[in-house]
């Protein structure tokens, strides 16, 4: 057995493979665009995919294994009703509870002046028993939790937006405190979270003696189900559901507001780079018809041609898929680092997806071309 | 012994308004050994005859015999691989493929011809040997000027040893000193090798090799005349 024979492919069809290889240049072009296509859409779907994450790092975070809603509320995002803060308590003292804290969640006025600007934004504003109390930021960026009430902790998007650094002071509805903390994880792309001690925002927002949500902590053994239900049957008006379901019911509300409205965007950028991509490979394929001419004049059979094309084809769509994908990934750390109000969440099955359709786009359109090599004149290679 | 016989064949190019009678019940023989030359101006049908010659195009009527055997009765996939074990070409343009180097043009056409991988890479050796060409042999097309072009155009055409030769105006394209080098070894090349070469040709230079000339104007072929 010869090498040749050993790869498995003829000398011949190498020989083929080869004379039907774009240009370096023109592959570039082709990749590059491949992977400009491909970049789009994985960045589209990872900002999709980040709104929809966006509340999960903090409705999931550790030491919230059940909350306590008010009446109709079944998700952390839009609700107007509110429970009474001491039914936390009563609900301290249930079996099964190792702790429990109330949240107060109001919308707060954040502003701050800088230079001769003053700059506002209206945030999530959270209410906790700071620094340590469950209900708290997920994650830090840097500095540390809020100990009193003139400190808060801002989410790192907000703080960029509005250009507060550490140590600088804001209003929060008009009350100055000092912003000790930059968190993660408290995007929600609309707005971001603002942390404050629950006296603070209480003070603020007029709700004294009110909780937004009751969180509550598990003792080991303890079963969410068991506990649960004993809530409900000790307080039949409130809501309970323990931490999967309430992010999911969460992740559901994120998508009822802007989701679709993302998603569109995203199927119309999906579609842009799917045609794109089908248009350079469609251009690729025409550019060799004179080489193809040539070759089927002198003998070579249309379907191994086919075969060949649709590899030179696969070959720089994959390489520009790949491409786009890896710079996706740079896009996203640069982006975290210079400009973090856009959370994007990278997942490893949306980016094959993502390839996978162009993949199928490119060879697709470049079958069309390769079908009618049929009717590719044989004659043009005699044209001077 | 007859390589080619064209027995009363008609060819309409175009269709509707522009269709074009090229070829007008057309009838000619090329015998082993014979260099003959196509005569005519542009459009007189001279680039249609040899494309059906070579059965890249049917023609509407009449017959054509290649090596012994009908085109009529092969399958377009008999018919492909008959002609690349049978004919040689040589285009105006030397067409050769860019990506590849001179060599492995010249190699890809014996293995085109069915010639298992050792033995074409003999043969593409030895007609580079034949046609003084070695030098040229590891450069890319792009690295040539037109007269070697068409040296290494004229030893693709001969690699696989065909029984026929079509040229296309094979020295349209070039000057009088490269005309004449690439007529000569075409001609010469292929009368060792035994081929039958058929050339559509307006260029003087060609008729010192020629045993045959044969006029062609608007698709019918005149009588075929000895040079004088």
């Amino acid at each position: 057995m010869t090498d040749d024979a050993a790869k498995g492919i003829s000398p011949g069809v190498q020989l083929l493979v080869k004379a039907v290889r774009n240009r370096p240049g023109r592959a570039w072009l082709a990749v590059g665009g491949v992977a400009t296509s491909s970049l789009l859409v994985i960045a589209l779907v990872a900002t999709l995919r980040g709104a929809a994450n966006s509340v999960v790092a903090y409705v999931g975070q550790d030491g919230a294994d059940l909350w306590i809603t008010p009446p109709g509320a079944d998700h952390f995002l839009r609700l107007s009703g509110v429970l009474p803060a001491v039914l936390t308590d009563s609900v301290r003292a249930l079996p099964g509870v190792a702790g429990a804290d109330f949240i107060l969640r109001a919308f707060v006025a954040v502003s701050w002046r800088r230079g001769g600007d003053r700059l506002r934004l209206t945030l999530y504003g959270v209410g906790y028993h700071a620094p340590d109390g469950v209900g708290g930021p997920p994650a830090f960026e840097s500095g540390r939790p809020p100990h009193t009430r003139r400190e808060v902790a801002l989410d790192r998007a907000a703080a960029r937006r509005l250009g507060v650094g550490l140590d600088d002071t804001v209003f929060v509805n008009g009350r100055a405190a000092r912003a000790v903390g930059l968190t993660k994880g408290t995007n929600l792309l609309v707005t971001q979270f603002i942390f404050a001690d629950a006296a603070a925002i209480e003070a603020t927002s007029g709700f004294a003696g009110r909780a937004s949500f009751i969180i509550v902590r598990l003792a080991p053994g303890a079963h969410s189900d068991t506990v649960a239900a004993l809530i409900r049957e000790r307080f039949p008006d409130v809501g309970v559901f323990d931490r999967a379901t309430f992010v999911a019911n969460s992740q559901r509300e994120t998508g009822v507001g802007y989701t679709p409205i993302l998603a569109f965007v995203d199927m119309l950028g999906v579609g842009a780079a799917a045609v794109l991509v089908a248009l350079l490979i469609h251009a690729l394929v025409e550019g060799r018809r004179t080489e193809l001419a040539v070759l089927l004049a002198l003998g070579a059979a249309p379907r191994t041609l086919a075969r060949v094309m649709i590899g030179e084809a696969t070959r720089l769509i994959v390489a520009g898929g790949v491409l786009g994908a890896v710079l996706a990934r740079l896009l996203a750390l640069v982006l975290d680092r210079v400009f973090p109000v856009i959370p994007l969440h990278f997942d490893l099955r949306d980016t094959m997806w993502a390839l996978a359709l162009l993949i199928a786009c490119g060879i697709l359109a470049s079958s069309i071309p390769i079908a009618r090599l049929g009717r590719v004149d044989a004659l043009e290679a005699f044209r001077p | 012994m007859t390589v080619l016989v064209l027995d009363g064949v008609s060819k309409t190019r175009g269709g509707g308004a522009h269709a074009t009678q090229a070829l007008r019940d057309a009838s000619l023989s090329v015998a082993q050994g014979e260099v003959v030359l196509l005569e005519g101006a542009s459009g007189a049908g001279k680039t249609t005859l040899l494309a059906v010659a070579a059965g890249l195009l049917t023609p509407d009527a009449g017959r054509v015999l290649l090596a012994g055997r009908s085109l009529a009765e092969l399958s377009p996939a008999e018919r492909r691989r008959h002609r690349a074990r049978v004919v040689g070409f040589v285009f105006q343009r030397s067409n050769l493929l860019e990506q590849l180097t001179v060599w492995e043009n010249v190699l890809l056409m014996a293995l085109l011809a069915g010639r298992p991988s050792g033995e074409a890479r003999r043969a593409t050796n030895e007609v580079f040997e034949q046609l003084d060409i070695g030098h040229l042999a590891p450069r890319g097309s792009g690295e040539l000027s037109g007269g070697e072009e068409q040296r290494v155009g004229v030893a693709r055409a001969l690699v696989h040893r065909p029984a026929l030769v079509l040229a296309d105006e094979p020295t349209g394209n070039l000057d009088g000193a490269s005309g004449g080098v690439v007529a000569e070894a075409l001609a010469t090349c292929a009368k060792a090798r035994g081929a039958a070469v058929l050339v559509a040709t307006h260029d003087a230079r060609l008729e010192p090799f020629a045993t045959r000339r044969v006029p062609i104007v608007d698709g019918r072929l005149g009588e075929g005349r000895s040079p004088q």
